[in-house]
């Protein structure tokens, strides 16, 4: 089979002016449901799947790639402009991308963001395209062990989001790491630190978490100390577009984050988490800004909004080869392409070629119409930062709220929200860095149970974990990575005494 | 494949109008309660449940509510505590419900909801890597009984109807349940990769879950859960290798505790009907699910022994203190 | 973020700093006293309880870190922060739990919680957020139950609609 003939044809079919509107509607509506917190990709998938059903195959699969691209690009929305992360993949964007906003450079980050995830997104599914049959091989290939090998190194990354303190911003991850224990431990069903609570049992929500600490920590604090002075938002300041400096700090970031991104979103269980951590603290020790970043660094944007579309590409390919799920968002596509006769699996690339193509070409469409929709719409997005304050932030707690009402309304998880909106005040309050706990929270489990998984496949012995070359080797780069600040320090020293 | 008629207005309609427009003529407004979060497979069944009520005529208007938690054990409690003596209440159950309940202490139990209807089920499968020395069920028996604990097996959440099957597979071949390496992974495309990357010796899952890797020849299922072979299948059911284990992932669903059964009848009339649409019909066609209707009092006998039979197993592999 | 304004003067021992340090330790406290109650049994390799005991061992090291850093004064220089604000937000997170568990429903909840932290933020027209705040949270009652078929609770405001 001609891979580019191909392609080349699934393009031509989506390119005819029908479709092209279908995505730009698909794209309208997964962006307008997308923005809601609360309502990550995944759900907004699902409640949008039945607009789909009227369309004929082609136009609806068109569709539903705009709605799947338009709900991702949502999330990013909120998270830069009100501190709202619509999921956990959107919070390595709200770190800088918020603080981007709050200096009038909202225009700015929201561009990078849709830029990033445009380049992100093409270069992926380009990568889709040619290399997942190869990809997936290697994808299957990773084991338990490994998993926790590739957790390590992402701990090891956590510290760039520490800030000055080691003691305070390990502190952060440890409270982190206390709240992914609580709920029912997956591997032995028995429930951890839930105090008979059933709410509890399923664990901490990470946008729960995200959301009280980002957005109503936010807003205590800013509320308390507003007799220091009268914090003034700009929505602009400065362009209202990426200027060129901002392309020249962007571009690499992009690259870069895809490169984390598509690989990592490939393997069944790597998720979208990871890649966008990873993708912030490289910016983070690459850039020549350094002092920008933790006050609104375009590369902290740029990067991990890149890595988080690409993974979401690479998910699609153990779907698409393995007729795997290995997201909730997958799931709903899977769902999705079957309604449209497409039965993911290994065979689907040879038995149904013209099906395949026509989803990736709608994939570059939707892609396209992300930007031509989004682009315009910054201007309308950052004038939202003009409202005035009270009624600003008044907003912005409805809106965090609305989100956990919607998806869990019950008392429990309400409380949980308000109370680790004190923590996210009280830990601004005594400059303990937040992000380490969303990490902690995100991290922890995955590690602990893969850690087990690997022990009770080895019925106990650590030797498994070194055993794997692929563990073995991600275990050296987290050792390297965790010593090299320290080596290089020493070094210097020694070099101040010579001289 | 790809042509495309205009047909523009529909799909902006559509959203609006989708769920609105059917149906005058009954007066059931049923409220409709998916203990899981949306999106997931109890939700998918009760807003399919909720399409098919409407556009058959059954009901005026189906609402669905979410309650998730703790597979269901916080949803069944709402629902038995709120909805106590509503006829027009109904829940999606299944299968998970009964060991999550168990596993989590939960006040409230399947004994005190009223059964209305079995509706779907999933055959349950054993695959191994194709490269595996394991060729028959009875291959993987000798293997159990050998060395229990050598015997690894991936599939999904403690307590849920994989690891439930493995525990029935050990003791059904003669080993001690209690031993089982049982390695739980949260989903199908994990313990598939930790099954074709040889990491573990074999997995349970939903037969539709890995049929495209089973027909591609990348998995060999060893044996199936159902109680006959399934028309037009290689794969040989366990029955007939000897094994006795017949298990399905049922989905079902209940009423509140105390209806009156003039109230029962009606729900009963209701999803009886429903079930026999086409529309009803139509959709389990699209989402790949199999037909278990199983009504009325057969179905709380059902629902009866599978509740022993879960919560022995699971008192057997110890995830339930007896 | 502490440029320019009045800050307290550094003090040798840092009070705030200590309470901390005494929190985590309970924190760790409570892990380790938890995981007892976990049995290990039912599995092969690592049990549920080995995790809890590693965070907390590293709560309680953190517990003494912090400690040390109290006892120093090595915390950073803190702003006065005005209490008035914060109760009248906490005021409002509580009446919306309160209203969403009595049955009072989205609308009501919502609204009152954007009167309040409004009023925070330092404004006094009660009368023109409330009616604000009514019409925006109808608003958003009415997509998502009405566009996207997810059900937000209802209370007596809801069930006129």
């Amino acid at each position: 089979m001609d891979t580019f003939a191909a392609l080349a044809h699934g393009m031509a079919v989506a390119v005819q002016p029908m479709n092209l509107l279908y995505a730009l509607i698909g794209v309208f509506l997964g962006t307008a449901v997308g923005v809601l917190p609360g309502i990550g990709p995944a759900l907004t998938v699902a409640l949008l799947l039945p607009v789909t059903y009227k369309l004929d195959p082609g136009g609806s699969l068109i569709m539903f790639a705009g709605i799947y691209y338009g709900g991702m690009y949502g999330g990013s929305t909120t998270a830069i402009l009100i501190n709202t992360p619509g999921e956990s993949a959107s919070m390595a964007t709200a770190l800088e991308g918020n603080k981007m906003a709050k200096a009038g450079r909202g225009g700015p980050a929201l561009a990078t963001s849709a830029i990033g995830s445009f380049v992100a997104g093409t270069i992926a599914t380009i990568g889709l395209a040619f290399l997942a049959p190869w990809l997936v091989d290697f994808a299957v290939r990773f084991g338990p062990e490994d998993y926790f090998a590739l957790m390590c190194v992402a701990f090891v990354t956590v510290s760039a989001t520490f800030g000055d303190s080691p003691i305070r911003g390990l502190t952060s991850l440890f409270i982190g790491l206390t709240l992914g224990l609580v709920g029912i431990d997956k591997l032995t069903g028995q429930a951890r630190l839930a105090f008979g609570v059933p709410e509890l049992l399923d664990g901490v929500e990470v946008t729960t978490l995200a959301v009280g600490l980002f957005a109503v920590g936010e807003a205590l604090y800013v509320a308390s100390r507003r007799h220091h002075t009268e914090e003034k938002l700009e929505p602009v300041r400065g362009s209202l577009w990426m200027t060129k400096e901002d392309w020249k700090r962007s571009w690499k970031p992009w690259l870069r984050g895809t490169m984390f991104g598509f690989p990592i979103g490939a393997l069944p269980a790597g998720g979208a988490e990871i890649p966008t951590f990873l993708s912030y603290s490289t910016e983070k020790r690459l850039t020549k800004h350094p002092e920008e970043f933790g006050k609104g660094a375009i590369e902290g944007v740029a990067g991990p909004e890149a890595a988080n579309n690409a993974s979401a590409a690479g998910t699609l390919v153990p779907l698409l080869t393995l007729g795997l799920p290995t997201s909730a968002t997958a799931a709903m596509m899977l769902a999705g392409f079957q309604q449209y006769g497409l039965n993911p699996g290994p065979l689907l690339f040879a038995e149904r070629p013209d099906l395949v193509w026509g989803l990736i070409a709608s994939l570059f469409i939707a892609n396209c119409m992300l930007l031509v929709l989004n682009l315009p719409l910054v201007g309308l997005w950052v004038r939202l930062l003009a409202i005035p304050q009270p009624w600003l932030y008044a907003g912005i707690l409805v809106f965090a709220t609305m989100g956990t009402i919607a998806a869990k309304p019950s008392v429990v998880e309400l409380s949980m929200l308000a109370g680790f909106g004190v923590l996210g005040f009280l830990m601004r309050r005594f400059d303990f860095p937040i992000a380490p706990v969303v990490v902690g929270l995100i991290l922890g489990p995955i590690a602990e149970s893969q850690l087990r998984r690997a022990l009770a496949i080895s019925l106990g012995d650590p030797m498994a974990l070194l055993q794997s070359p692929i563990s073995a080797t991600l275990l050296g780069i987290a050792l390297v990575a965790l010593l090299a600040p320290f080596v290089l320090k020493g070094m210097g020293r020694f070099k101040a005494n010579e001289d | 494949m790809f042509k495309f008629p205009a047909r523009l207005v529909g799909a902006a309609v559509a959203l609006t109008l989708a769920a609105a427009t059917l149906a005058l003529a009954q007066q059931l407004e049923l409220k409709l309660m998916a203990p899981a979060a949306p999106g997931g497979g109890w939700d998918q069944t009760a807003r399919s449940m909720q399409q098919a009520l409407v556009a058959s005529g059954v009901a005026r208007s189906v609402q669905v509510t979410n309650v998730p938690g703790a597979g269901g054990s916080v949803g069944i409690a709402q629902f038995v505590n709120s909805a106590k003596g509503d006829g027009n209440q109904l829940m999606v159950n299944g299968f998970v419900m009964v060991g999550a309940l168990a596993m989590n202490k939960s006040p409230v139990t399947l004994e005190q909801v009223t059964p209305i209807a079995r509706l779907t089920e999933e055959i349950q499968v054993i695959v191994v890597p194709a490269n595996s020395p394991i060729k028959t069920a009875q291959d993987l028996a000798t293997a159990v009984k050998a060395d229990i604990a050598k015997v690894t097996f991936a599939g999904g959440s403690a307590g849920g109807v994989d690891h439930v099957m493995a525990a029935l597979f050990a003791g059904a071949v003669g080993a001690d349940a209690k031993k089982i390496n049982y390695i739980p992974f949260s989903g199908g495309g994990e313990s598939l990769a930790a099954i074709l990357g040889g990491k573990v010796t074999a997995g349970i899952s939903g037969l539709s879950e890995y049929e495209g890797q089973i027909k591609s020849g990348k998995l060999r299922a060893i044996g199936v859960t159902s109680e006959k072979r399934i028309a037009g299948s290689e794969t040989p059911t366990f029955k007939e290798q000897g094994i006795d284990l017949v298990i399905a992932n049922w989905r079902s669903v209940v009423a509140p505790p105390g209806i009156t059964p003039e109230q029962r009848k009606t729900l009963s009339d209701a999803v009886e009907k429903m079930v026999k649409s086409d529309a009803w019909k139509e959709i389990l066609k699209q989402k790949g699910w199999e037909d278990a209707y199983l009504g009325g009092d057969a179905f709380a006998d059902f629902l009866k022994k599978e509740t022993v039979r879960v919560t022995d197993v699971l008192k057997s592999v110890g995830l339930v203190k007896s | 973020m502490t440029s320019g304004d009045p800050v307290q003067p550094p003090r040798r021992v840092d009070r705030a700093g200590i309470v901390i340090a005494a929190l985590l330790a309970v924190l760790a406290a409570v892990l380790v006293w938890d995981a007892r109650g976990l049995q290990s049994t039912a599995m092969y390799g690592m049990g549920p309880e080995a995790m809890p005991v590693v965070v907390a061992t590293g709560l309680a090291l953190l517990a003494i870190g912090n400690f040390i850093d109290a006892l120093r004064g090595n915390l950073p220089a803190r702003e006065s922060a005005d209490p008035v604000p914060v109760v009248l937000i906490l005021v409002g997170l509580a009446l919306l739990i309160a209203i969403i568990g009595l049955g009072g429903g989205f609308i009501l909840a919502t609204s009152a919680l954007f009167v309040t932290t409004s009023a925070a933020f330092g404004r006094r027209a009660v009368l023109v957020d409330s009616i604000i705040a009514l019409v925006m949270s109808t608003l958003i009652y009415l997509a998502f139950d009405r566009l996207l078929t997810l059900s937000l609770p209802t209370g007596p405001l809801e069930r006129l609609l």
